[in-house]
C-alpha cells in the first residue's frame, strides 16, 4: 500500500509538467500578450499626449515603442528564447518557489495569490461544512422514509438544485434578495466601513452578512450530489445482509441504522472529501465574479482577460497541485475508512 | 448491430418502465416537442410574415429569398417590413398579412422615438417578454438561443460519445501499452482546468459555432472514454466474451456484436446529463463573453445582460425561468431513464 502511494506521489511530477507545459505553450503562442498590450498602451498614450508635446516627446511620440525597447521587453519577460528553454527557466524558478512577477502590477505573483487564498478558502470551508450539515441528515431521512411524501417532495427540491448551475442560483439570489428586497448587499467580501468597525465581532458579522448569498449559491451547487450519495449508500447498506441479520435478531430499526448502517454509509461521503480540496481553496470564479468577491477564482479569470500570464500560470500551478494531491488524498481516505480496499 | 434496433422484450420492458415514471416521461414528451418546434422557429418567431395576400396573389415569405417592398406595393427595394405592411393592408383593405406569434426576429432592433430601450413587456407591441438593452425582442432571442444551445449540445454529445466509445472500448479491450498511454494522457488532460483553457483559446480568437464545439470537445471526450474503458474492461472478463473467443470470433466482431450492445443501455442513461452539461457549458461561456460572437442569440448573453441591468427585471427573469425549466426537465428525464434502464431495487423495512 505504501508503495502504491509513493508511486502515485512520484507520478505527480510528470503530470504536473504535462499540465503546465501545455498551458505555457498556449500562453506563448497566443497574440495579444503583455508586449502587444504595452505597445498598444504606448500607442494610446502617444496619441493622447502627441498633439500637445510634439517637441518634447520625439521618442515617446514616435507612434509605438521602437525596436530596442521591444527587444528589452522581450528579454525581460523571457520572450526572446525558444518556448522550451523559457519553460525550463520558468519551471526552475517555480521549483525555487518563485512564481515570477505580474506583468500588469509588477507585484510578485505569490503575494497576489496569498492575498486571495484566504477569501476563497473561507467560502470553500464554510460551504463544505454547511453542505455536510444539510446533506447527511437529509439523505438519512430520505433513505429511512424511502418512497414517502417527504421523500418525493424533497427529491424535487434536490433535483432542481442539481439541475441549475450554481452561478445561475447566484444570479437568482442576487436579483431577489439583493436587488429587489435589498436584504443583503450586492457583493464584495466585506463592506466599506469594515476598517472602521470597533470590535472583531462586528467585523465577523459583516463578513457573514456579505457571505450569506454567495454561500447559499455554493451550497445549492453541491448539496444535491451529496444528498443523493448519502441516501443511496444508506439504502444499499440497509439492504445488506448484516443489517437484515441485526434486525432479524430483534435489534430495533433505529439502532440498526445508527450502530451499523450509518457507519458504512459515511464511507463514500468521506472519500468525496479529497475531491473537494481544489474547489475548497480555488473557489468558483463564476460565483466570485457575480458577487464580486476577490478570491482566487476571480483572480484567475481577470488575469486571463488581462493576459497577465505569470498570474495565470501561478494560479494554474496552485490549482493543479491542489487537485493532484486532492486525488491522492481521496484515495488515502478510501483506504483509511475502508480496510477492505486494497491498492496495488 | 441489428440487435440494437430490434426491440427485444427486455427493451420493451425498459421503455414501459420509463413511461410509468410520469415526471420523466412527460418531461421527455415536452422536451422533444420543444426541440422539434425550435427546428421550425422561423414560422413561429420571425419578422417575416407567414402569409401575405396582396392583390389576389399569395406570398409565403417565411423561407427563401427576400421579397422587396416594391413587389408588395411599398416604395422601397429592400426587404418588406411586414408589420408595417400588415397595418397598411388593414387600412386599405386590398389584402391581409398573417404574422407569426412573435413578429420579430432575434437580430432586429425595434426602437421608437419617444424613449430608450430596454422596453418592458407589452402585449400591444407583441414584445411579450420585453426587449433587451438595444431593443431586440427577448422572447425571440430566447427561442433562437434555445435552438442554438440544444443543437450545440446534441452535436457535442454525438461526437464526444463517438470518440469516447471508440477510444474507451479500445482501451478496455486491448489494454496494454495503448491503455497505459491514454491513461496518462487522460490524467494530464483531466487535471487541466478546462474552462480556463477554453477561455484562453476563445479570448484570442472569436470562435464560430463549430469551432466552439471543437474547443469544448477537446475536454468533453474524457468522461465517456473513461467510463467506456471501465465498462469494456468488466464486460471483457465475462463468460460470453470468452465463449465468443473460443468460437473463433474476431476482435472487431466481439467488440461490435457482443460487448457494445451490452453497454448501450448504460450509455443511454448518460445522455440527458450530457445534454444538460452541453447547455450549461455554452451558456457559461456566453455569459463570460467567451462563447459565440455577438449578435448570435444566446442564453448566456441574455443572462449577462440581465444581471448587469437588474432594474430591467424582465430580461434576467425570463432567461432564468427558461433555463430552469429546460434543465429541470432534462434532469427529470435523466433520472427516469436511469431508473428504467438501470433500476436499483432496495429492501425496505416496515
Amino acid at each position: 500500500m505504501t508503495q502504491y502511494f509513493i508511486r502515485r506521489l512520484l507520478l505527480i511530477v510528470p503530470t504536473f509538467i504535462g499540465i503546465t507545459i501545455l498551458v505555457f505553450v498556449i500562453t506563448r503562442f497566443v497574440p495579444g500578450g503583455p508586449i502587444e498590450r504595452m505597445i498598444a498602451e504606448a500607442q494610446q498614450a502617444s496619441m493622447q499626449t502627441g498633439g500637445m508635446s510634439q517637441s518634447v516627446g520625439s521618442s515617446i511620440g514616435a507612434a509605438t515603442l521602437d525596436e530596442d525597447q521591444i527587444r528589452q521587453l522581450e528579454e525581460y519577460y523571457g520572450f526572446d528564447k525558444p518556448v522550451l528553454v523559457s519553460y525550463w527557466d520558468w519551471l526552475v524558478k517555480v521549483v525555487h518557489l518563485d512564481l515570477g512577477e505580474s506583468t500588469r502590477y509588477s507585484d510578485p505573483v505569490w503575494d497576489t495569490i496569498k492575498d486571495r487564498l484566504p477569501v476563497s478558502a473561507f467560502y470553500g470551508i464554510m460551504t463544505m461544512f454547511i453542505t455536510y450539515f444539510i446533506s447527511i441528515p437529509l439523505g438519512y431521512m430520505k433513505a429511512v422514509r424511502h418512497n414517502s411524501h417527504f421523500d418525493h417532495a424533497s427529491s424535487i427540491v434536490v433535483f432542481v438544485g442539481y439541475a441549475i448551475p450554481s452561478y445561475v442560483v447566484g444570479i437568482i439570489l442576487l436579483v431577489v434578495f439583493a436587488s429587489n428586497l435589498e436584504w443583503f448587499p450586492m457583493g464584495g467580501f466585506y463592506g466599506d466601513e469594515f476598517e472602521d468597525m470597533d470590535s472583531k465581532l462586528e467585523q465577523v458579522a459583516d463578513i457573514f452578512y456579505h457571505a450569506a448569498l454567495p454561500l447559499l449559491a455554493y451550497v445549492a451547487g453541491s448539496f444535491a450530489v451529496m444528498t443523493f450519495m448519502m441516501k443511496n449508500s444508506l439504502m444499499d447498506n440497509l439492504a445488506a445482509d448484516y443489517v437484515r441479520t441485526a434486525i432479524a435478531k430483534g435489534m430495533p430499526f433505529k439502532q440498526a441504522i445508527t450502530r451499523h448502517a450509518m457507519r458504512n454509509s459515511l464511507i463514500p461521503i468521506a472519500t468525496h472529501f479529497g475531491n473537494n480540496i481544489s474547489v475548497i481553496i480555488g473557489g468558483s470564479f463564476l460565483i466570485e465574479k457575480i458577487f464580486n468577491i476577490n478570491g482566487l477564482g476571480l483572480l484567475g479569470y481577470e488575469s486571463i482577460v488581462e493576459r497577465d500570464y505569470p498570474i495565470v500560470l501561478g494560479v494554474l500551478v496552485i490549482s493543479a497541485i491542489l487537485q493532484l494531491f486532492g486525488n491522492i488524498l481521496s484515495d488515502i481516505c478510501v483506504a483509511a475508512v475502508d480496510p477492505r480496499v486494497q491498492f496495488r | 448491430m441489428m440487435s440494437l434496433f430490434n426491440l427485444n422484450p427486455l427493451t420493451i420492458k425498459k421503455i414501459n418502465r420509463f413511461k410509468s415514471i410520469r415526471r420523466g416521461y412527460y418531461s421527455f414528451i415536452i422536451f422533444t416537442l420543444l426541440v422539434l418546434l425550435s427546428c421550425f422557429a422561423e414560422v413561429l418567431v420571425n419578422s417575416r410574415a407567414l402569409l401575405v395576400s396582396y392583390e389576389g396573389n399569395l406570398y409565403f415569405p417565411s423561407y427563401g429569398s427576400i421579397i422587396p417592398g416594391r413587389t408588395l406595393g411599398l416604395g422601397y427595394d429592400y426587404e418588406t417590413n411586414y408589420r408595417d405592411l400588415q397595418k397598411k393592408l388593414k387600412d386599405s383593405g386590398s389584402g391581409f398579412v398573417i404574422m407569426p406569434i412573435i413578429p420579430y426576429n432575434p437580430y432586429e432592433n425595434d426602437l421608437n422615438d419617444s424613449s430608450f430601450p430596454p422596453f418592458p413587456p407589452s402585449f400591444e407591441d407583441s414584445h411579450y417578454l420585453g426587449t433587451d438593452t438595444i431593443g431586440r425582442d427577448v422572447a425571440a432571442r430566447l427561442v433562437y438561443g434555445f435552438r442554438t444551445a440544444i443543437f450545440f449540445s446534441l452535436i457535442l454529445l454525438v461526437v464526444s460519445y463517438l470518440i469516447g466509445v471508440s477510444i474507451g472500448a479500445a482501451m478496455g479491450y486491448y489494454g496494454g501499452l495503448f491503455d497505459l498511454l491514454f491513461q496518462r494522457i487522460i490524467e494530464i488532460w483531466s487535471n487541466i482546468p478546462f474552462l480556463y483553457v477554453i477561455m484562453i483559446i476563445s479570448s484570442i480568437m472569436i470562435p464560430n459555432f463549430f469551432m466552439l464545439i471543437v474547443i469544448v470537445l477537446l475536454f468533453g471526450w474524457i468522461q465517456m472514454t473513461w467510463y467506456m474503458r471501465t465498462v469494456t474492461y468488466k464486460e471483457k472478463a465475462r463468460e460470453y466474451v470468452m465463449a465468443a473467443k473460443a468460437l473463433g470470433a474476431s476482435n472487431s466482431r466481439i467488440i461490435f456484436n457482443h460487448i457494445l450492445p451490452n453497454t448501450v443501455s448504460i450509455i443511454i442513461t448518460f445522455i440527458p446529463f450530457s445534454i444538460a452539461n452541453g447547455i450549461i457549458a455554452l451558456t457559461s461561456l456566453d455569459y463570460l463573453g467567451f462563447g459565440l460572437p455577438p449578435p448570435t442569440p444566446s442564453w448566456g448573453e441574455l443572462l449577462s445582460q440581465g444581471s448587469n441591468n437588474l432594474e430591467s427585471l424582465w430580461i434576467v427573469s425570463s432567461v432564468i425561468v427558461a433555463m430552469t425549466l429546460i434543465l429541470v426537465m432534462v434532469t427529470f428525464m435523466g433520472e427516469a431513464i436511469r431508473e428504467a434502464f438501470d433500476p436499483k431495487k432496495h429492501t425496505t423495512y416496515e
